[in-house]
């Protein structure tokens, strides 16, 4: 078959008819064909069955590909306008919005909450759906560094907007002069009629007066939060951290701006113009009104290639959130302003005078800052991606010990001896190797926990889980509990030397508050794994086998990426079974962890007073240990095979230490 | 891709009733589609349908009653990224008048047998996390929730990566030789489960000391 003839012929034979198509004209390059007798000879040419398969005709081409006019996919079939002008044609975005002032003015506020949200959405993670006819976003690069998105999804593109990245200082100027303008409308209608002079009198924001003063301010607020955020990118981009103070003043600027724009909220609500949207918690803006001037159809043809996904607008508050985070780490420095390396050498207890030493320039040093500034770069993204990257970025820790070790035994070996101070080289390793050890299983804890935030783990995989976890905090504690020791004993043999009075063997003596915080949700990690694993083994909770396969894959899925770091060392699925074979009621009740982690959180409460987050924390904790000691006695009580005892593990006190309930069916 | 959702009002039948067939070309093609299309909100073109039972026909089974598609599930498998030999569950629907019955869990079975047996190492798929049904049905076979995928679907919702790790060969079980070990060993065992513990937690303190005097 002569394909390219019968092509030719058929475009010969039917020539384009513009009028057909008028919804999108042919340009200089392009023509319309009719392809209906092409189609009609290549259907007779297939018999039924038959499939032509290229090979790079993929399931993600596969996927992507359109049935047309099927409105399930076909995303152009639905639409009424092709284009933003055709729509700007048809009178969808008029400029004013309305002739009468108060609701022109009342219409713009939405389109600027609207935007806000817009912002707001994409910065946490999702494609920017719509299309905003009034847009001026100097925001596309912050958006590729905002490192928010699955990787899959960043993809900065305007689809037809101008998006105008260069027009900042014209952007910033037309705030100032709107700004100057509206503030002298406030003062205006503030001042008493008798005090107002005609030079003064300058034409009103709109025309309903006893709105005056809260329309201005309603806008005023926004102007200026707008203005303050453009400040604080710009400064932010001057090298060095130079524009950091003056930044950090326009946050706060923003920060106040955002409480005003929040209290306009109920004025606008209660003057609203028209029918405002059901559901005030998914409201885009202040007033409750859908903004004009949006339609997430419009662009749809030229949009991605796979059909558009919902997305759901966030309030306005979240936008400022994700902007802090690019002051986290600026210029390979944290605040543009501490050299990563200092951080460190602070978190590792070491004096900052070591800046000097030769040892921190090495290859190695650098990698570990830069290991550093990565962890810090996760911990701001969302709770699954963030998940999945600390997963990944242990082998890189592990890695970097390893190098740090190697370093430590050279200096070691080539110096003079460790005890009595010369070598220094030495000693800073051995403060860094420990630190290093500690933020790994730091964060091989933090993988762990945001499993039950993210719900990975189903009830029969918690026993394993709080048996690993519980692992993992004992050396967290231990390594931390060194590194105090350590710096401490380095401290003391810098200081004078003097003949240690009773009461500084005691103080040494105590552990370390932070030790003990450790110490009682390690109580409570060991508690639930072996309640869980008595229950387990004395029947009160069955599990049926499944046919593919046991525990012992599901125990190497889950821990895959801490035992291939080796975290913590000795940590296997047969230690697991060792550990929790043997577990029964009888013997938890004895050893009851649930009271040793109640004891802990109420002897250590008075040493974080002054640390809100923790005295919280610790409260929860407690509360869940006593719940916990409580449940487990009355299981304990009603004995091993009552069929009528239902035992559950809930969160609803600690997001992954769970409390156990015991219902009667 | 999409997984069957929860029961709503059912049709009296036995499970003897139910013929499960496996893909037998151009004539089931349709009645997969019918089904999928009606069931599932993600809207997929022809080409997918033709490239999964085209390309692995004996992955994909029908349940049928009194000569009635009632269920299906369409599959495939290949090389993944790490060069893991990978099974991927693609479709899985039951209708609602059937659902409760252990159809999908036969349909499912069937697959991830014939995936085990043409050497996958391990089978995944993703999941509504909103979809009870599908994620304690993947559950019961053995699956884990690998992921979360942040508002993976159309509708916005959230997914769980589900994956399934078959045993390897070389790792069967070593736990049961220390089983076997148990009694002749006597140093580990002695101590009860909360010793084994605190022996941990004592340990970490001795390292401590160590470690201070050396300062």
């Amino acid at each position: 078959m002569d394909w390219k003839s019968t092509e030719q012929a058929s475009m010969e034979r039917h020539a384009p008819n513009h009028s057909s198509f008028s919804s999108i004209p042919a340009t200089e390059n392009t023509v319309w064909a009719d392809a209906s007798p092409l189609l009609e000879t290549v259907c007779k040419e297939l018999r039924d069955g038959e499939l032509i398969h290229g090979d790079n005709f993929n399931l993600y081409a596969a996927m992507s590909a359109l049935e047309i006019m099927d409105p399930k996919m076909d995303s152009g079939i639905i639409n009424k306008y092709a284009s933003v002008d055709e729509a700007i044609e048809d009178g969808l975005a008029p400029v004013p919005i309305s002739i009468d002032k108060t609701v022109d003015v009342q219409c713009i506020i939405d389109i600027i909450d609207h935007l806000l949200s817009c912002e707001a959405t994409w910065h946490k993670g999702s494609l920017v759906g719509t299309d905003c006819f009034f847009m001026r976003l100097p925001l596309t690069t912050i958006v590729s560094d905002a490192r928010t998105h699955e990787e899959e999804d960043l993809f900065t593109m305007s689809y037809g907007l101008p998006l105008n990245v260069e027009g900042d200082e014209k952007c910033l100027s037309l705030l100032n002069a709107v700004e100057e303008n509206i503030s002298r409308q406030l003062r205006a209608c503030k001042a008493p009629l008798s005090k107002r002079k005609p030079l003064e009198d300058i034409e009103p924001l709109q025309t309903n007066f006893d709105l005056e003063e809260g329309y201005c301010k309603a806008l005023l607020c926004r102007l200026r939060f707008r203005k303050h955020f453009c400040h604080v990118l710009t400064c932010m981009r001057r090298p060095q951290g130079r524009g950091l103070e003056l930044a950090r003043k326009h946050i706060a600027s923003c920060i106040s701006e955002l409480g005003s724009i929040l209290n306009s909220a109920e004025f606008l609500m209660f003057n609203a113009y028209g029918t405002c949207e059901d559901g005030t918690e998914d409201r885009t803006t202040a007033s409750g009104r859908q903004a004009i001037g949006f339609d997430a159809n419009l662009n749809s043809r030229i949009s991605a290639p796979t059909p558009p996904r919902s997305i759901k607008i966030l309030s306005w508050k979240k936008a400022i959130k994700v902007h802090l985070q690019l002051l986290l780490v600026q210029d390979g420095k944290l605040y543009g302003r501490y050299p990563i390396l200092a951080v460190i050498i602070r978190a590792a207890r070491l004096t900052e005078v070591i800046m000097r030493h030769d040892i921190l320039k090495n290859e190695y040093f650098v990698q570990l800052g830069q290991i550093v500034i990565n962890m810090l770069k996760i911990l701001c993204t969302n709770a699954a991606w963030q998940r999945r990257k600390l997963g990944k970025i242990l082998q890189d820790w592990r890695a970097i010990y390893s190098q740090l070790e190697l370093a430590f035994r050279k200096e070691s070996g080539e110096g003079s001896s460790i005890s009595n101070g010369e070598n220094a080289s030495a000693g800073i390793l051995k403060h860094i190797l420990i630190w290093v050890e500690e933020q790994t299983h730091w964060i091989a804890h933090r993988f762990l926990v945001l499993g039950f935030e993210l719900e990975l783990y189903s009830p029969s995989e918690y026993c394993m889980v709080y048996w690993y976890l519980s692992a993992v905090l004992i050396r967290l504690a231990e390594k931390k509990h060194l590194k105090m020791t350590v710096s401490d004993g380095s401290a003391k043999q810098k200081g004078k030397k003097r003949k240690d009075s009773p009461k500084d063997l005691a103080r040494e003596a105590r552990i370390p508050p932070a030790i003990s915080f450790l110490q009682c949700q390690i109580c409570l990690a060991e508690g639930l794994a072996l309640l869980l694993a008595a229950l387990r083994n004395e029947l009160i909770v069955l599990q049926s086998p499944s046919p593919f396969n046991s525990e012992h894959e599901r125990f190497l899925q889950h821990f895959e990426l801490l035992q291939k770091a080796c975290i913590p060392d000795l940590i296997s699925y047969p230690s697991f079974k060792e550990s929790t074979s043997c577990a029964r009621i009888s013997s938890v009740v004895m050893y009851n962890y649930f009271k040793d982690a109640q004891k802990i959180a109420k002897e250590v409460k008075s040493s974080f007073l002054n640390d809100p987050d923790r005295s919280a924390e610790l409260r929860i904790l407690e509360q869940v240990a006593e719940h916990n000691s409580v449940a487990l006695n009355v299981i304990s009580r009603a004995g091993a095979l009552d069929p009528s005892l239902k035992v559950s593990f809930e969160f609803i006190h600690h997001p992954y230490f769970a409390t156990v309930v015991v219902k009667r069916s | 891709m999409e997984q069957v959702q929860e029961k709503q009002r059912t049709e009296e039948f036995d499970a003897s009733e139910i013929e499960y067939v496996i893909y037998g070309g151009e004539h089931h093609l349709p009645l997969i589609m019918n089904l999928v299309d009606q069931e599932l909100s993600e809207p997929y073109s022809i080409f997918t349908y033709r490239y999964f039972v085209y390309l692995w026909p004996q992955l994909s089974f029908m349940a049928f009653h009194k000569g009635k598609c009632v269920g299906t599930v369409v599959c495939k498998m290949g090389d993944h990224r790490d060069s893991k030999f990978r099974g991927y569950i693609a479709m899985l629907v039951v209708i609602k008048p059937y659902r409760g019955r252990g159809i999908a869990t036969e349909l499912v079975t069937r697959s991830i047998q014939v995936m085990m047996e043409s050497g996958c190492e391990e089978v995944t798929l993703e999941a509504e996390v909103t979809n009870k049904g599908a994620l304690a049905l993947y559950g019961r076979l053995g699956f884990i929730r690998a992921k979360r995928l942040f508002r993976y679907y159309l509708n916005g919702v959230d997914a769980f990566r589900l994956k399934l790790l078959f045993p390897q060969p070389e790792e069967l079980h070593p736990f049961l030789p220390m089983m076997a070990d148990r009694d002749d060993t006597q140093n580990h065992d002695d101590h009860s489960p909360r010793e084994e513990f605190l022996l941990k937690s004592i340990l970490f303190s001795e390292v401590v000391c160590k470690f201070s005097s050396l300062v």
